[in-house]
């Protein structure tokens, strides 16, 4: 049995033509996957730091583990960032998130929605994508990816980092380009 | 490319540091003075695609009328599942054999499909059936680089006699649905041996939820 998250990173320029691809196994979902889960499975609330770095905690609630994403959000759905801090269990947020926006630093995030879950043999994999456009003018290097989702606390709506990599090889963005991040959390029976 | 991601996972599993998500299961048979005649633990095999499914719903925000499809444990297919307060729940109060752990009889391995247990053992004092006690959770608890929570639930047998070959283990979780949900398979267990709970003796499950950043 397997239940493992995979990611993949691809890099083109502005002609579409592909510049560099990563592909491998995700290090790490986090602690804060797990959370939402106990709060859903046990029908109870915890504590969570959310993105903003506040411990608002997370209770069973109808739109937590929400990661689809509007073009140009930026506080929701597959993230990147220029970070390299290592992934700890505890992460919150990105190290160094890349902005939505077309000023230095900044990339245009767009739509996302996951895709439908597919059974293949023993395999059922559950993908959602997101491509990310570099209109700032000069190369942006993608160094971290993440998933940020919907959460709610006792009192307060927020966001929560489910899911932060820091990938093996730092992605260079040309401007014009583009870097289009895969997730896919595979089951095995 | 496989041939990198192949080797990196080597040298994580080596280093035991592997990232991937686990889930493992001990089950406990006592006998009537609460004396341990039987045991197992080990890793699980498996979570199954209602799983997956359901955990779509939520990223996806799937509302009424989405198209949301998810089979439930009674074999119908629930073609307006959407995302839900409940889903995930498997918080099943004593005597609910609807929902939460289950045990059951069969043996047949388990399929990425399965959609029951395949011979689940019925709430009640009858023969070959159970008294379904409550869901014991232990809070997410970070040790090191690792996350774990256990849920637990033991099943009494005052039926009258032993009931034996119990073989299979599994949870059925709720989803779409603000009081009362509806209820799939989330995962099913195969194991290694056939259990025996004496009359008066009780089995008792727990899995181990698991993540290692």
């Amino acid at each position: 049995m397997k239940k493992q998250l995979w990611y993949k990173a691809i890099v083109r320029d502005r002609n579409g033509k592909v510049l560099s691809r990563e592909n491998r196994r995700s290090r790490s979902i986090l602690g804060n996957w797990y959370r939402i889960l106990y709060a859903h499975m046990a029908l109870t609330s915890i504590s969570l730091i959310h993105t903003s770095g506040i411990d608002r905690g997370v209770i069973y609630f109808g739109d937590n583990w929400k990661f689809k994403a509007d073009a140009n959000e930026d506080s929701i759905g597959i993230v990147i960032g220029t970070g390299i801090a290592a992934v700890s269990i505890d992460d919150y947020k990105l190290d160094s998130q890349v902005m939505q926006g077309t000023g230095s630093g900044q990339m245009r995030h767009l739509a996302s929605i996951p895709d439908w879950p597919s059974v293949a043999g023993s395999n059922c994999d559950f993908l959602t994508s997101r491509t990310f456009l570099n209109n700032s003018g000069g190369s942006i290097t993608v160094r971290e990816s993440g998933i940020y989702c919907r959460v709610k606390g006792p009192t307060y709506y927020g966001y929560a980092c489910i899911v932060r990599d820091v990938l093996v090889t730092p992605q260079a963005v040309p401007d014009g380009g583009s870097i289009t991040i895969d997730y896919t959390l595979r089951i095995t029976a | 490319m496989e041939e990198q991601d192949n080797r990196t996972e080597r040298i994580d599993i080596e280093a035991n540091q592997s990232s991937e998500p686990r889930l493992s299961y001990k089950v406990e048979v006592t006998d009537k003075d609460g004396r341990v005649v039987q045991s197992e633990e080990g890793p699980s095999h498996s979570y199954v695609r209602q799983w997956n499914e359901i955990l779509h719903l939520q990223a996806a925000a799937i509302y009424i009328g989405g198209g949301g499809t998810v089979k439930m444990t009674n074999g119908s297919i629930e073609s307006n599942a959407y995302y839900s307060v409940r889903s995930f729940d498997s918080n099943a109060g004593i005597g609910v054999d609807r929902s939460g752990l289950r045990v059951g009889k069969d043996s047949t391995p388990v399929s990425i499909n399965d959609y029951t247990l395949g011979s689940p053992i019925a709430e009640g004092i009858g023969i070959d059936q159970l008294e379904h006690q409550l869901t014991y959770f232990t809070s997410p608890a970070v040790a090191g680089s690792t996350l774990s929570f256990t849920m637990q639930r033991s099943f009494v047998n005052h039926s009258g006699a032993t009931i034996s070959g119990i073989q299979e283990i599994g949870n059925y979780i709720e989803f779409t649905g603000s009081m009362t949900g509806k209820v799939a398979l989330g995962f099913r267990d195969v194991l290694g041996s056939s259990f025996s709970i004496p009359d008066g003796g009780a089995i008792t499950v727990t899995y181990t939820l698991k993540v290692i950043a």
